[in-house]
């Protein structure tokens, strides 16, 4: 029927052109933009109906054939089009607008809405910002591209974790990370290794209530929405390749390590002990009774084990996609190889992804499907012991505090460092332990899911999402039986000692979102409401075995053949298996109202169970309203300099079920009370004590007040958004002292409020806007003070937690005084601001009105674009971070002398009566007597350079003929350059202790080719 | 609209079916109160956990590093310098750590003896259950005796104040204040009676028996200043055990000889205490012997305390104690107070906890040995009717035991001097069982010794030489972690803190 309609009306058509008398003529004009007046070269005119076109030239000016009454059709990219009737006149001058109408759509709860709809704060970043960046895991490619994001990578293991938090930290214990969802899979927030951020189209960070609501128990810390690349309908072919290669390199410090001639000078003459002093026991110059003499300090050798455990890491990274659609489907296909070598020895990660993205409709539309699936497997050699005082565990200590005049010429074998046993061999034990020792992961993760859609009408639509993430994770580590460690825990009775331990987990989680969508509109009225249910289900399963006892002849890490069979009790094998299971299951629905675009309103409600509080407050409701303004839409607004002004506010409620922090299975059933089997006195088997249960367990609960201001001025010139915001944690779940005599100290309980109070910034401003060239500048900026409230002990504070008024995590110790210059030691303020030598350790602390979250978070941005040259730089600066220098304090700890390398700040230390310096004497009395003080509490605000990228892309032009459709080749670098007062290697760590692997600086070098 | 119906009645059941098999999730391998104790059997099991809970490192930890014990080592990596100047305040790990366990034993004994009351054993297994329920009392005891010793400031004297007694299973949100020490000792002495009247083990090494609770009864009495009950049961008890000869001596540290063990507590591979512990920490925990060295005893085992000199020098290498305690690896000055270096030329290592079975540094906890018993004995008759003849009489037959030979017997002139000649006594023959500080805080003021190490080594350090027994720091301040959860307890603090 249609067919023959068509073939009518082109019958009709052509019988009115044959009989019609046409008069042609040639017409000229001009266009150009109607916000500047400027010509626009290379606009489109067509006239409508027809095939005749012509472009503009440099000048705007074009020429074609018309005739009176056709209608000319102007068009350019990101402008409306505009037409104009053909009448008498020879000549138009036609300008064009801005096209508002290319809105960007954003995700706003389990829904979409277009940016200008949106009543809620809510912050997209697209896949330009993510792509080629050298980082393992794309969470730590977002650190300062989104106004109250705040991320921390405290570890520069390739892949390793970041800490994720918006808008502060809401949870003393729980989880303060936001909810990660991957094209509708609820993920593993702190799992990214395996993922490839070459996938990644977009990924919206939700911040407010309005937004976070509706995800109920899991939405307190906000929502991060990642959207994975897919096809275009009616698209050709399209295959690109990106890869680079980066190389990795330690940050500088400032802690001015000794060499060997000032550190032996130092042994000699300043403490008379160590191998400077003749009496190490150390491989270098052991017991040689008499001091060195100078011409043998000048003759040490000087090794720096800092380049010996860290080295350049070089990490090439290969993707290649493809993508297609007809009218009916798409697909999107990408292959993934990355290999990351870290800087720290023996830290590794290699991984190889696989995804597949397919979307089709029915052939009248009403159908729509989609399914996304990605198969990834990464392999990781992650040494642990980080960050520990182990002194034949920890590679970090080995680079930060080994004295320099021991080299690994010096080792000879595992054995040999027995006897003598000296610390001061540490870089031995440890160069012993790069050969010996074994630990990698390995992990296969696959997500995946499917939508599909049906429109019942067209105002009524069903809609279910299906998605699961499946992780499997195995560790292998070994120490070998001939390796330092075995031959020193072994013993003589032991001879062939040393470890091997295979462990695997698996979980798989299970997320399904069933909704029935009404839309409709009445005249200037539109109303949207979606009925959802939500079904969760996950599944851990874990088992392992530890094997003591390992045979030199047939042992190879990972293999069976080495396990000595159990002798006696010492070669005990320790076999460990669990399962947990997880759900939670929610019913909720949101309504959306907007009048003529200018007026919305919104509103979530949403009942949720979760499996952790079945035994005491199983069902929750979260609910949320929000509305906006869009005052630019107002007539009253008509010839303002505003493009865009919205007014957005937003208050409700979300949970935090995870109230351990420790992810879907963490304390799975704390209400209840429990007695294990497990090894009693003497290795019996017994019966014990396990949990108290809390009978009035809950979740946390979040409330948030939002309000915002979106806004574009000068055609978008300058835009950006500015949101205040209160975040209110009620119902803490954190440690509630218990008197001892109940047999535990404390027990975690729902009590307390925390605050976050503070505002994001997020302004762009285009200096310069052409063809050729093109200048933005940008600022990111989050600010956010914690408040704590009834901490639940009479006195109102907490060491450790804060007090009642004051920010999170306050420190509260004695605050040093510097050195006396009389005797040279330490001095500390009392309580009361005098200064004493003997405070008193426990009463003379104070609250330092100090912590280690951040008040200031964001960076500076910049763009620029000439021609195909483009260049980026992000400055990240954090503000208000108080951390101990511990690695410092070890440099400049006398007593370590002859054991570690020193800092040569102790050359300055107090001598005699008079001398003014920051350094006690090395014989202080109270040296050791105060160790908890703000002596080494330093300041690690910082500005830092993380990002800055030069590249070319190729213009189409000189492209045409290669075959390639884009050419784009760049150097990128992160943590470029760090500008703080911290002396340590990374001042972004967020923790206090000390020889942890510090993030590196890394410059890479790629390119991307499209066909 | 028949569409709609149909989703509808889809979502209907999706929330019926779906709903529970997501939110009702129990967790397997849960074992419930309910469950936990049904017979005797289970009861053994649970006494398994009970006996777990009491470990004696911690008191070795503190009087090893807070007495003069130990000096710090050469391979010394700042373990315990704080507790070695003296440094104790109700923030310190000494405080927390001998309140909570003493109170999480206590605790745990409780629920153990109130599960019993619900089993009505069968016959044959009557005298199971009364011998379970017998050490459960005693372990109580045990605990609350430990806790009184510690943080009352004058345990001899009812009307000090002790720790809050707890003789039941309490409620969460308990905030108890301080027992006097007599209503301490009533507790004490009701569950030792209990004990005794169900216990029908005689002797018992590793495990609690009639002997053992005598034993603790000797030790209370001597404390409490009950002389004459102090002497008589000691003098039973070393009666029945006697003395060990050189070998047996050395044996009973290897853990292959229980002559004189009157009760120990087993430490063996793979048990929970079968590692490092927290060194140079009064958490300790772990091996015996890894609070003074991480890897084993000798020099090469990483000594991070080494025996201080005043140890040493009442030693006599003749006395297999120095052969028991002192590394043969050790290196001893020649001239150790004109040495120029005594940190390098003179490393005592101790030894007195090699390790067993195959595993260095791990032993078992010697608890009561007759040996103690002599000196206990010998002390209540130098204290209780100024026997100082008797006295001497006992240590001269410890001093034969142990030289292997007749030695000569001390002469004491004066109570003090005999107080003086069994404190030294103690300090070789119970050097690091966690004796010190309690024999110092008993009877340091009427001997008129305090703590007095080696003037070298302590001042090498920091010159933290010296300290007074009747220094306020013999006794424990109630910590930091109860007074957070129990605040009007702060109020009642022990002097000096």
């Amino acid at each position: 029927m249609k067919l023959k309609l068509t073939w009518l009306l082109t019958l009709f058509m052509a019988f009115v052109m044959q009989f019609s008398f046409a008069q042609e003529k040639t017409v000229t004009g001009t266009v150009s933009t109607a916000s500047d007046g400027l010509p626009l070269p290379g606009a489109n005119v067509i006239v409508k109906g027809t095939t005749r076109g012509a472009q503009t030239d440099f000048d705007g000016k074009f020429t074609i054939r018309v005739t009176v009454g056709e209608v000319m059709v102007f068009s350019y990219v990101g402008m409306k089009d505009t037409e104009v009737v053909v009448g008498a006149s020879n000549t138009y001058t036609v300008q064009l607008e801005l096209d508002n109408a290319l809105e960007e759509v954003v995700v706003v709860g389990y829904n979409t809405a277009t940016k200008e709809e949106s009543k809620v704060a809510q912050v997209r970043i697209s896949s330009e910002t993510i792509e080629n960046r050298p980082n393992a895991s794309f969470v730590q490619t977002l650190s300062g591209q989104v106004a109250g994001l705040n991320i921390t990578t405290s570890s520069g293991q390739p892949g390793g974790n970041s800490l994720v938090q918006l808008r502060g930290v809401a949870s003393i214990n729980g989880n303060t990370e936001p909810l990660f969802i991957i094209d509708g899979a609820p993920v593993d927030e702190d799992n990214f290794r395996s993922l490839n951020p070459q996938d990644i189209a977009s990924i919206d960070v939700l911040k407010d209530a309005g937004a976070t609501a509706i995800y109920g128990n899991r939405g307190a810390n906000g929502v991060i929405v990642i959207k994975t690349r897919q096809g275009s309908y009616e698209q050709g072919l399209r295959v690109n390749y990106a890869g680079f290669v980066a190389w990795n390199t330690l940050q500088d410090n400032d802690y001015n390590a000794m060499s060997s001639q000032q550190l032996l000078r130092f042994e000699r003459d300043f403490v008379g002990n160590g191998a400077g002093a003749g009496n190490s026991s150390g491989v270098f110059n052991p017991g040689a009774g008499s001091p060195m003499t100078d011409a043998q300090i000048a003759a040490a050798p000087n090794f720096s084990w800092t380049d010996f455990f860290f080295r350049t890491g070089v990490t090439q990274s290969h993707t290649v996609s493809l993508s297609s659609g007809s009218s009916k489907a798409t697909q999107f296909t990408s292959f993934g190889f990355q290999d990351t070598e870290g800087i720290l020895q023996d830290s590794d990660l290699k991984r190889f992804n696989i995804r597949s993205n397919v979307t089709g409709k029915s052939a009248n539309d009403k159908f729509n499907y989609g399914t996304n699936l990605t198969i990834n497997y990464s392999k990781s050699n992650e040494p642990n012991s980080i960050g520990s005082g182990a002194i034949n565990r920890n590679y970090v200590l080995g680079a930060y505090i080994s004295v320099p005049y021991i080299t690994p010429d010096d080792y000879t074998t595992g054995a040999d460092l027995l006897s003598p046993l000296s610390f001061t061999n540490t870089p031995l034990f440890l160069l012993d332990r790069l050969r010996t020792y074994t630990r990698f992961e390995e992990e296969v993760k696959i997500v995946g899911s499917a939508n599909f859609s049906y429109k019942i009408t067209d105002w009524v639509t069903a809609n279910v999402t299906m998605a699961g993430d499946y992780q499997s994770e195995s560790l292998t580590r070994a120490e070998g039986p001939e390796s330092f460690n075995a031959i020193l825990f072994g013993g003589a009775e032991n001879p062939t000692s040393g470890f091997q331990q295979q462990f695997s987990t698996r979980a798989f989680s299970y997320n399904q979102v069933t909704s029935l969508n009404f839309n409709k509109s009445f005249g200037k009225h539109t109303f949207d409401l979606g009925l959802y249910t939500e079904y969760f289900k996950a599944h851990f399963r874990q088992f392992g075995y530890f094997a003591n006892g390992l045979n030199p002849a047939t042992f190879s890490p990972g293999d069976g053949s080495g396990l000595v069979p159990q002798a006696g009790g010492l070669f005990n094998d320790e076999a460990s298996a669990e399962i947990l299971n997880a759900g939670l299951f929610s019913y909720f629905a949101a309504f959306d109202y907007d009048f003529d675009k200018r007026y919305g309103f919104g509103a979530t409600v949403r009942r949720d169970a979760s499996y952790r509080f079945a035994g005491s407050n199983r069902w929750a409701t979260f609910w949320s309203v929000s509305g906006r303004w869009n005052i630019d839409n107002e007539a009253f607004m008509e010839d303002s300099a505003f493009d865009t002004l919205k007014l957005r506010a937003s208050y409700g409620t979300a949970g935090n079920q995870d109230i351990v922090g420790g992810g879907l299975f963490s304390a799975p059933d704390l209400t209840e009370d429990f007695f294990n089997t497990a090894s009693g006195y003497g290795n019996l088997p017994a019966i014990g004590v396990a949990q108290f249960g809390n009978r009035s367990l809950q979740w946390e609960t979040v409330a948030q007040l939002n309000v915002g201001l979106d806004f574009g001025v000068w055609q978008n010139r300058l835009r950006g958004a500015f949101d205040v915001y209160e975040r209110q944690t009620t119902e803490l779940f954190q440690s509630t002292p218990l008197s001892a005599v109940t047999g535990v100290t404390q027990q975690n309980a729902n009590t307390g409020e925390l605050f976050n109070r503070g505002f994001d910034v997020q302004l762009n401003y285009d200096i310069f806007r052409g063809d050729d060239f093109n200048m933005t500048v940008g600022v990111v900026a989050n600010y956010n003070k914690t408040e704590l409230q009834d901490i639940p002990n009479p006195e109102g504070e907490i060491v450790g937690l804060g007090r009642n008024g004051g920010i999170f995590g306050e420190y509260f110790t004695l605050r040093y005084a510097g050195v006396n210059p009389a005797n040279g030691n330490l001095l500390y303020y009392t309580a009361n601001g005098d200064v004493t030598e003997n405070p008193d350790a426990d009463g003379d602390r104070v609250w330092l009105d100090k912590n280690i979250i951040p008040e200031w978070n964001g960076s500076f941005n910049l763009d620029v674009d000439y021609k195909g040259f483009f260049l980026t730089t992000q400055w990240n600066y954090v503000i208000g971070v108080d951390r101990f220098d511990n690695d410092y304090a070890d440099l400049i700890d006398p007593s370590a002398t002859g054991q570690f390398n020193l800092s040569s700040d102790l050359f300055r230390a107090w001598q005699q009566p008079g001398d003014m310096t920051d350094i006690p004497s090395l014989t202080a009395s109270n040296l050791f007597s105060f160790g908890d003080s703000d002596r080494f509490l330093r300041d690690a605000s910082f500005l830092r350079l993380r990002f800055a990228s030069i590249g070319y892309n190729f213009p189409a032009k000189s492209l045409e003929g290669t075959g390639f459709e884009n050419v784009r080749v760049f150097v990128n670098g992160e943590n470029v350059l760090t500008f703080s007062e911290w002396r340590g290697f990374d001042p972004e760590t967020r923790s206090n202790g000390s020889r942890v692997y510090p993030t590196p600086r890394t410059i890479s070098v790629g390119f991307e080719l499209g066909f | 609209m028949k569409n709609i119906n149909k989703i509808l009645f889809v979502f209907l059941i999706a929330i019926l079916s779906g709903c529970n098999d997501a939110i009702d999730i129990r967790q397997v391998g849960r074992l419930d109160a309910a469950n936990a104790f049904r017979d005797v059997d289970d009861l053994r099991s649970g006494l398994l956990a009970v006996y777990d809970q009491i470990d004696v490192t911690p008191e070795h930890a503190l009087s090893a590093n807070f007495t003069d014990e130990i000096a710090i080592g050469f391979d010394s990596g700042g373990q315990g310098f704080a507790l070695y100047d003296f440094v104790l305040n109700a923030a310190s790990t000494a405080a927390f750590d001998f309140w909570v366990r003493g109170f999480r034993a206590n605790h745990r004994a409780t629920v153990l003896i109130e599960a019993a009351q619900v089993i009505t054993p069968d016959a044959g297994d009557l005298a199971d259950y009364n011998n379970i329920l017998a050490q459960a009392h005693f372990l109580r005891a045990y605990a609350n005796f430990e806790l009184t010793l510690y943080f009352s400031p004058d345990p001899s004297d009812d009307s000090t104040l002790a720790v809050p007694r707890i003789d039941f299973i309490a409620g969460l949100d308990i905030q108890p204040r301080r027992n006097t020490t007599g209503e301490m000792f009533e507790y004490i002495n009701s569950d030792l009676q209990t004990a005794m009247s169900l216990s029908n083990v005689q002797s018992d090494a590793t495990f609690v028996s009639m002997d053992a609770i005598n034993a603790l009864r000797a030790r209370i009495a001597l404390t409490r200043g009950d002389y004459t009950t102090a002497n008589s049961l000691a003098t039973n008890l070393l009666n029945s055990y006697g003395l060990a000869n050189r070998t047996q001596y050395v044996n009973m540290f290897l853990d292959s000889d229980n002559t004189e063990i009157i009760w120990k507590l087993e430490r063996t591979l793979n048990d929970n205490y079968d590692g490092q512990g927290a060194t140079g920490s009064v958490s300790a925990g772990g091996w015996a012997g890894a609070r003074y060295a991480f890897v084993n005893a000798t020099l090469s085992g990483s000594p991070y305390f080494e025996m201080d000199r005043s140890v040493f020098d009442l030693l006599d290498p003749a006395d297999i104690r120095y052969d028991v305690n002192v590394a043969p690896t050790s290196v001893i000055s020649g001239d150790y107070t004109n040495d120029p270096d005594p940190i390098n030329n003179d490393i005592l290592v101790i030894q007195k906890y090699p390790g067993s079975e195959g595993r260095p540094l791990m032993n078992d906890l010697k608890i009561f040995r007759s040996s103690e018993m002599l000196l206990i004995a010998a002390e209540a008759r130098v204290r209780g009717s100024s026997d100082l003849a008797g006295a001497a009489g006992l240590i001269d037959q410890l001093r034969d035991a142990r030289f292997g030979s007749d030695q000569a017997a001390p002469t004491y002139n004066s109570v003090q001097e005999a107080l003086q000649g069994i404190l030294l006594e103690r300090k070789i023959e119970l050097c690091y069982e966690g004796h010190r500080y309690k024999d110092l805080k008993r009877v340091g003021t009427a001997a008129g010794v305090g703590i007095d190490r080696d003037p070298i080594a302590c001042n090498l350090q920091s010159g933290a030489c010296t300290l007074p027994a009747n220094d306020f720091r013999f006794t424990l301040p109630i910590p930091i972690v109860e007074i957070n959860a129990n605040p009007g307890i702060a109020d009642e603090q022990n002097p000096g803190y």
